[in-house]
């Protein structure tokens, strides 16, 4: 007996979707790097969008895009274009995109916007798709970077904070935190400043990123992963120390970071504390500056890093081809090449400077060697309200610093609204 | 029929509605309904429909997109995603010690924007109104200020207020004010007027162009017959001049207030709303709830509170200039 006409739609309809449901099987097992690395299988042919600020940066840009020129001529299938975003506001465009459902589909992220995104499923999960064991991943960093049990990226870029000093005005390194303050002090005559940080709430960011560096030295932190540890005995203890360097008139009050930075490579600060990218920027600014970078002398070794992950847009359109890209960068020929290009940043896997980085700058290793007490500038555990409670501690901080209350007081205040914020 | 040739009837109505209004044309024509040019009672509606499409699309519908938002939970990260709350946003920006200091200072700033730029510009206007040497070389500078543009203003601004080598904070310091170290706007005393005197720096030249036109239209036969009637200059102002300067000056008074009250770039760029909070405004509060929070739905209820208090000060101005006009 023939089928029915509805028999056969029906019949028809089961085999469509079998088709299509092998075929999306299919397409996820034969993911070129869904293989955990293996660079063999082909990704389909595809143009995506690559968007860092690191593009965008005049000392690193041109290097960055040369790598990604290389990677596009490394093969016909895939093409990496940049995404043009603006610096100033790269996180929050990043982010709308991506909440309005569009977005490049590679980005390379800094902390705060990493854990908002993974936090609201913005990212793709890639705890499948990257086998950190045969990748050789550095553990210290890359544990950051799983959310809720899921990888959402891999480290792009880890760029360790360090003391920056001009030997013209600090001869010797200090090692201690009392030898910090006194070297600051005594650098600070006529026109220069011993020390520079930001203090303004024009540059919370900023603030929130030196007052770390404090906090982390002096054995606090503002949360133990699960609670909020703002008002802690050690994380006053930091702020104090940020204090006593504000009040101590060390720096040039007011000066935001772009004009102490000028004078930093104008010779005009002796010390600064700063990641590791801005080698590159003090080295092409002024080549003549007789300058060094050591461990920060506080009394606890840990510090902030700016850890930057490149991770894929949960958007993206052709997801294999962005696991290509990130495997192909993960290869140790171009972990090597991109270390080179990002200056004094390490990367995702334990790289060798190359002779002639060493020769430049033979303080490189000093700063590497900082990797595995690197801390990012988030809210551990609370990474996504970081932005929040970044505001409310400067905030107080800088009232304290005003005079207006003292940093306990402040850090009580702080711990309470943070509190209110996260709802425990 | 074109309208000159309708007669003098509709030309010579002024004040009152003007010739080309529909008032002034009804009137006119002596109560007589007008066919339209083309003949068709639609063709109103077709040339009105471009503009009434605009304001619908984009005011109308963000607007009540923005009422809606409101009252719902909604992220930046997943905006197609919101959970009706209620009143839930109002109440706790409400609840916030925090947003009733950002009510004060929006409150004081466009207070101090408004009866600053227009007290300026109305003494620059009559400056300008007056006869001297070089008028008209002043009259084109004075714009400079308004032509600006705000972020230009904003980082000129920044650098003259400079704790370290700004010409303001030296010139503070000269007349024995001391802003302290860390300049006048990381102080949470000065930082407020250090964006005042920028923002009516910027100002007042508006005012001054728009009160100068107004200007104009002061009858000279009432001011002579003031003088030859032995009125004072004060007198002549304030009985001659102020009459016919008073509904231009509320019209810019409710402009200011407007601009000021949304007024971001400025403020942004000089403090970003501190030091602690001394010059966070609704707007300020308003975008860092919505792009550093990453909660649209309590900066639309921040907005809401905006729009509330425009429409306070435009229904507000519309009363006090109807009872004046009942009164004249």
């Amino acid at each position: 007996m023939p089928a029915s006409p509805s028999y056969r739609v029906r019949a028809l309809s089961v085999l469509a979707l079998f088709s299509v449901g092998a075929g999306s099987l299919a397409g996820c097992s034969s993911s070129p790097s869904g293989s955990t690395g293996d660079a063999s299988a082909k990704p389909e042919a595809a143009t995506i969008t690559i968007a860092a600020s690191t593009l965008g940066d005049p000392g690193r840009g041109p290097a960055l895009q040369k790598l990604i020129d290389e990677y596009n001529a490394s093969q016909d299938l895939v093409k990496v274009e940049p995404a043009s975003v603006p610096y100033p506001t790269f996180g929050q465009t990043i982010l709308t995109q991506m909440g309005g459902g569009e977005g490049p589909d590679l980005v390379r992220f800094d902390m705060p916007e990493f854990e908002a995104a993974a936090s609201s499923g913005l990212l793709e999960p890639l705890e499948n798709k990257i086998d950190a064991k045969k990748l050789n991943l550095i553990p210290g960093p890359d544990k950051y970077l799983t959310v809720d049990g899921h990888r959402y990226g891999v480290v792009f870029e880890d760029s360790n904070y360090g003391m920056y000093f001009n030997k013209d005005l600090v001869p010797t390194a200090p090692t201690t935190f009392d030898e910090f303050l006194k070297a600051a002090k005594d650098a600070t005559k006529g026109d220069a400043f011993g020390l520079a940080f930001r203090q303004t709430q024009a540059e919370e960011a900023g603030v929130w990123q030196d007052i770390f560096n404090y906090v982390l030295g002096f054995g606090g932190n503002w949360s133990d992963g699960t609670k909020l540890t703002i008002n802690s005995p050690k994380v006053v203890e930091g702020l104090k120390a940020y204090q006593q360097l504000y009040d101590a008139n060390v720096i040039p009050k007011g000066a935001d970071a772009a004009t102490f930075r000028k004078m930093f490579t104008d010779g005009k600060i002796g010390m600064e504390l700063n990641n590791g990218g801005y080698v590159s920027h003090v080295a092409s600014t002024n080549p003549n500056l007789n300058f060094s970078v050591a461990r920060i002398p506080f009394p606890v070794k840990k510090q902030g890093a700016l850890l930057a992950p490149i991770v894929t847009n949960v958007n993206s359109k052709h997801k294999d081809a962005d696991l290509d890209f990130i495997n192909w960068l993960l290869q140790p020929a171009q972990q090597v090449k991109l270390q080179e290009v990002l200056g004094a940043s390490s990367v995702a896997t334990p790289t060798e400077r190359s002779a002639a980085s060493l020769q430049k700058f033979p303080f490189l290793p000093a700063l590497d060697e900082l990797t595995d007490t690197g801390v990012p500038q988030i809210v551990e555990g609370f990474g996504q309200y970081t932005p929040d409670i970044r505001h409310v501690v400067v905030t107080e901080v800088l009232a304290a610093l005003q005079g207006q209350q003292d940093m306990n007081a402040a850090m009580e205040k702080a711990q309470k609204q943070a509190e209110d914020l996260v709802g425990k | 029929m074109t309208e000159r040739n309708r007669g003098p009837h509709v030309l010579v109505r002024s004040p009152g509605p003007a010739a080309g209004t529909v008032a002034g044309r009804r009137d006119g024509l002596n109560g007589r309904r007008r066919r339209s040019v083309t003949g068709s009672p639609w063709t109103p509606y077709f040339f009105l429909a471009p503009a009434a499409l605009y304001l619908v699309v984009f005011q109308l519908v963000p607007l009540l997109q923005e009422v809606w938002l409101s009252f719902t939970r909604t992220t930046l990260l997943n905006p197609t995603f919101s959970a009706w709350v209620g009143t839930a946003n109002f109440q706790s920006i409400f609840a916030n010690p925090a947003f009733r200091q950002t009510l004060l200072t929006t409150l004081v700033y466009v207070l101090a924007c408004v009866v600053g730029s227009v007290g300026l510009g109305l003494g620059v206007a009559l400056l300008l109104n007056g006869r001297f040497p070089g008028r008209p070389v002043a009259r084109s500078l004075v714009t400079i200020p308004w032509a600006a543009p705000g972020i230009a203003v904003a980082l000129i601004a920044v650098w003259m207020f400079n704790p370290q080598y700004g010409i303001l904070t030296r010139l503070l310091r000269a007349v024995g004010i001391d802003p302290g170290a860390s300049g006048v706007l990381d102080n949470p005393q000065l930082a407020l007027g250090a964006i005042l005197v920028t923002t009516i720096w910027q100002l007042v030249p508006f005012v001054a162009v728009v009160l100068l036109s107004a200007l104009q239209a002061v009858p000279q036969e009432l001011v002579e017959a003031a003088q030859v009637d032995g009125a004072g200059r004060w007198t002549i102002f304030r009985v001659v001049t102020w009459q016919v300067l008073k509904p231009t000056i509320g019209l810019v008074a409710v402009l200011m207030t407007i601009w000021s009250l949304r007024r971001f770039e400025l403020i942004w760029l000089m403090t970003r709303g501190g030091p602690i909070g001394s010059t966070r405004t609704l707007v300020i509060d308003l975008y860092a709830q919505a792009f550093e929070s990453k909660q649209l739905g309590t900066a639309a209820a921040i907005g809401m509170v905006g729009i509330v208090i425009s429409l306070i000060v435009i229904v507000g101005s519309q009363l006090v200039a109807r009872a004046a006009a009942k009164e004249a």
